[in-house]
């Protein structure tokens, strides 16, 4: 049922395999309506956003430029966001491109990665891949308007961030070229989603792999930089790193473009070739039979809310392992700077460390509120009323389900800051930032419950509100990454749910944030539960 | 004996509409009752109530002598329910899931657990997500039928199944009956109800329309009658309370309020019965009689 069958016909794109895919676009546009105009917006909001960052670091005196073009220069930021390419002082623009061109083709491609999901595999998935199959649309109509959808949202990203870019003072051509690399990033990992949906039954794993792909390259583009300020032989490996070598300010090259687009072409052809290869709701990787019993601890609502969760706390572990030691291990690489972050003087590689630290914080955030949001879909799907028609309470159940999302939060920090230390550890030779690194990573977790408990109180006092928890988060971490260079003032940063706890391991432990930070989880997560008890089920 | 359901007045206004509107439901300790209505006449809500997942808005719900909003995890231990639509966590497997909702009751019968699943033909290895409708339903089957529980609320259960299963179900629930349990089943199949209950409650938008034995419910309705008689059949129309009366030769055929029955038979004798065959009211009859005449009112 889930092998693939062989049959010849279906790897041709004649006619009748595309036929109905003008339906399907129209389909597919109109439920992007608000969605994809909010991502494109968003990214192109971010243009003047960061510019203004930057403009407020670049101040217009020869002594600010010059401590500015040495941060941008240094091992540690060249791994973040590296490339620098030229050697004289940095313009506001130069010093935009250098720091934050990296985050704009990240969220290029996760726009793209969700987008072919939502549109192919999510839509086997649910089965409704069958109602429109059933019609007369052909096998290949569905991807087509897919990818055709995505080269339009690229195209769209391309010029609005373009005219944002001239907005701040880029010229048209170099800002074009700005807008045209996003572009093509979106389109590589558009087809690279096209593949990865063939290759998994779960859409979930379909955008699992894509998005680890892409933190590979993102990776690989930052090993790059490290070995040479403009991009060293790693840094070709990586589409992210043939975008930025389109130098845009430093040249404007336009060539670096062809690659994206040709592996993009080639993505292409691979997807169609398995999508034509493969039963409709099958995949490459197959499902195997499971358990006929449960396991004997699976008796409890504990018990329950793990079992929902382990398949995903382990992946999460891994994929943090793995962030954790490749991060470490840059560790020995960094070369003295003011981040103007920590206090002057402050030992580097901690610095970077406690950078990297505040980071695996940010991630463990966003598991724990995708975790939070499994509650509510447990609940809408109608999948908690068999288990509150047993005689298992609300509390017991919402209870347990934190609790776990809890334990896999402290897990995923431990194991993030052990890498993190022991990659750091391996590339320094210091073998006792094993257990500093872990335990400065330890010690974020009362912020991160915070971040747990605020979409539990709104799961329980108004669930259709839980996404403004994922507003409060992104809010956070903007008022903590950037505020200090934006001079956001100390009552608006205090603002934010992030900015506590100092940066450790380079800090000292704070017990009186510690200790607020954890009243204010429980006493949210005591507000969903009583909200929970009273109010009625979805 | 003692209600094991007992509700009246019940009111769930979602702002001015109201998906109940002075419901009452009463369900004996140790009876099969029949839950009947048609789409949206407020049977899940009503169902939802009683489980303390939902709060009324007025009216009174009792359940196995306690209240199900406040009550509801104690009561929860006594009961086992199955929904119309049955959603199962995906990546668990048909068996787990059996398990998981079993144990949280406090364990279920294992020799029973298997026997069920022979019974319902499951193949609990399989994933949930890649169960069809009438596989999810049978895991929900098999976890409710294996509790050890006084009461079991059936809501739509066998949606999906086939009639080789619908059958094997009918079986469960007759089971279940002689061992002593309540069983409230909501359903629109008809004949399942009409073999199953001891009772039944109609309701249509959120109110209770006809309730009793499925015997008082017939006295509402009428019989029909195929006869063959000795000689032509004459002066039927005559008769009181009977209906769409046809003469085929020897042949007769005819409808006749029920309390109005036995002058009709007597008159047939008069002719010499050669055979005859009468058909009680089926619940199909009743419940297009409800509708088409509260469709009528409205």
């Amino acid at each position: 049922m889930t092998a693939t069958s062989t049959q010849p016909t279906g790897t041709h794109l004649t006619g009748t395999h595309l036929t109905g895919t003008a339906a399907m676009l129209r389909l597919a546009l109109r439920r992007d309506r608000i969605k994809l105009p909010i991502w494109l917006i968003a990214i192109a909001a971010m243009v003047p956003r960061f510019y203004y960052a930057a403009a407020t670091i670049v101040a217009p005196t020869p002594e600010a430029r010059a401590e500015a073009a040495q941060m941008i220069r240094a091992s540690f930021m060249r791994v973040l966001a590296g490339p620098v390419f030229g050697d004289g002082p940095v313009t506001p623009q130069g010093y935009f491109l250098a720091a934050y061109w990296v985050e704009f083709l990240l969220a290029a491609a996760l726009m793209n990665i969700l987008l072919i999901t939502r549109h192919t595999r999510a839509e086997e998935q649910t089965g409704r891949a069958e109602l429109i199959r059933a019609a007369v649309v052909g096998r290949h109509a569905q991807l087509t308007a897919a990818l055709i959808v995505s080269a339009i949202g690229n195209t769209a990203l391309a010029a609005l961030t373009a005219a944002a870019a001239i907005s701040v003072g880029f010229p048209a051509g170099s800002a074009l070229l700005f807008g045209l690399s996003l572009a093509a990033t979106g389109l590589v990992f558009a087809a690279l989603t096209a593949v990865t949906v063939q290759i998994t039954e779960q859409p979930r794993g379909a955008s699992g792999i894509a998005g680890a792909a892409l933190f590979a390259a993102w990776l690989v583009r930052g090993a790059g930089a490290l070995q040479d300020q403009q991009g060293g032989p790693l840094f070709w490996l990586s589409p992210i790193g043939w975008a930025q070598q389109t130098r845009v300010l430093a040249g404007d090259r336009w060539w670096p473009l062809a690659l994206p687009v040709a592996l993009a072409a080639l993505l292409v052809a691979a997807a169609y070739r398995l999508a034509g290869q493969r039963d409709l709701g099958a995949a490459l990787i197959a499902a195997r039979p499971g358990q006929a019993a449960a396991p004997s601890w699976l008796r409890s609502p504990l018990g329950l809310a793990w079992r929902l969760q382990q398949a995903s706390i382990a992946w999460w572990a891994a994929a943090f392992l793995a962030a954790g030691l490749a991060m470490g291990g840059m560790s020995g690489g960094m070369t003295g700077i003011d981040l103007g972050l920590f206090s002057p003087g402050a030992d580097v590689v901690r610095g970077w460390l406690s950078l990297m630290v505040f980071t695996g914080s940010l991630y463990t955030g966003v598991f724990v509120l995708l975790s939070a949001a499994r509650l509510r879909a447990e609940e809408a799907h109608g999948r908690v009323q068999p288990v509150l028609a047993g005689p298992t309470s609300r509390s017991a159940w919402f209870t347990a389900s934190l609790a776990v999302t809890a334990l896999g939060a402290l897990l995923l920090l431990t194991v993030y800051g052990a890498g993190l230390g022991l990659g750091a550890a391996v590339s320094t030779g210091e073998p006792g930032l094993v257990a500093e690194v872990a335990g400065a990573s330890l010690l974020r977790l009362p912020e991160v419950l915070v971040l747990l408990a605020l979409p539990a109180a709104l799961l329980g006092l108004a669930p259709r509100a839980m996404a403004a928890a994922w507003a409060v988060f992104l809010y956070s971490a903007l008022v903590q990454v950037f505020g200090p260079y934006a001079g956001v003032p100390a009552w608006l940063a205090n603002t934010s749910v992030l900015s506590h706890l100092p940066w450790h391991p380079l800090g000292t432990f704070a017990p009186v944030a510690t200790l607020v930070l954890t009243a204010l989880a429980v006493l949210l997560a005591l507000l969903g539960g009583y909200g929970l008890r009273r109010r009625d089920l979805a | 004996m003692t209600a094991a359901i007992a509700v009246s007045g019940l009111v769930k206004a979602y702002g001015p509409a109201r998906a109940l509107d002075g419901l009452d439901l009463t369900v004996q300790t140790g009876e099969v009752h029949g839950f009947l209505g048609p789409n949206g006449a407020g049977k899940s809500t009503t169902i939802r109530i009683l489980l303390g997942l939902i709060r009324a808005t007025s009216g009174s719900a009792r359940l196995l002598g306690g209240d199900p909003w406040a009550d509801a995890v104690r009561l929860h231990r006594r009961l086992a329910y199955v929904p119309g639509d049955v959603e199962l966590w995906p990546n668990l497997t048909g068996g787990e899931v059996i398990d998981v909702l079993g144990r949280l009751r406090g364990g279920l019968d294992v020799k029973r657990r298997k026997e069920l699943v022979e019974r319902f033909e499951l193949d609990p290895r399989k994933k949930a997500r890649t169960y069809s409708k009438g596989n999810r339903q049978k895991v929900a089957l098999v976890a409710a039928f294996a509790a050890d529980v006084e009461l079991l609320i059936l809501d739509e259960p066998t949606s999906g199944l086939d009639p080789l299963m619908e059958a094997v179900f009918q079986q469960v629930v007759a089971e279940a009956k002689a061992a002593g349990r309540t069983i409230l089943l909501s359903s629109h199949i008809l004949a399942q109800v009409e073999n199953l209950a001891d009772r039944v409650t109609i309701i249509r938008s959120g109110r209770t329309v006809e309730s009793g034995t499925l015997e008082q419910l017939r006295h509402l309705t009428r019989t029909s009658i195929v006869a063959t008689t000795a000689a032509p059949v004459t002066g039927l129309d005559g008769l009181p309370g009977v209906h769409q009366a046809a003469v085929d030769g020897l042949d007769v055929r005819f409808s006749v309020e029920t309390r109005h029955l036995d002058a009709a038979v007597r008159h047939l004798t008069t002719f010499g019965i050669r055979s005859l065959v009468s058909h009680p009211p089926t619940l199909e009859e009743l419940m297009l009689r409800h509708y088409s005449t509260e469709q009528a009112a409205a």
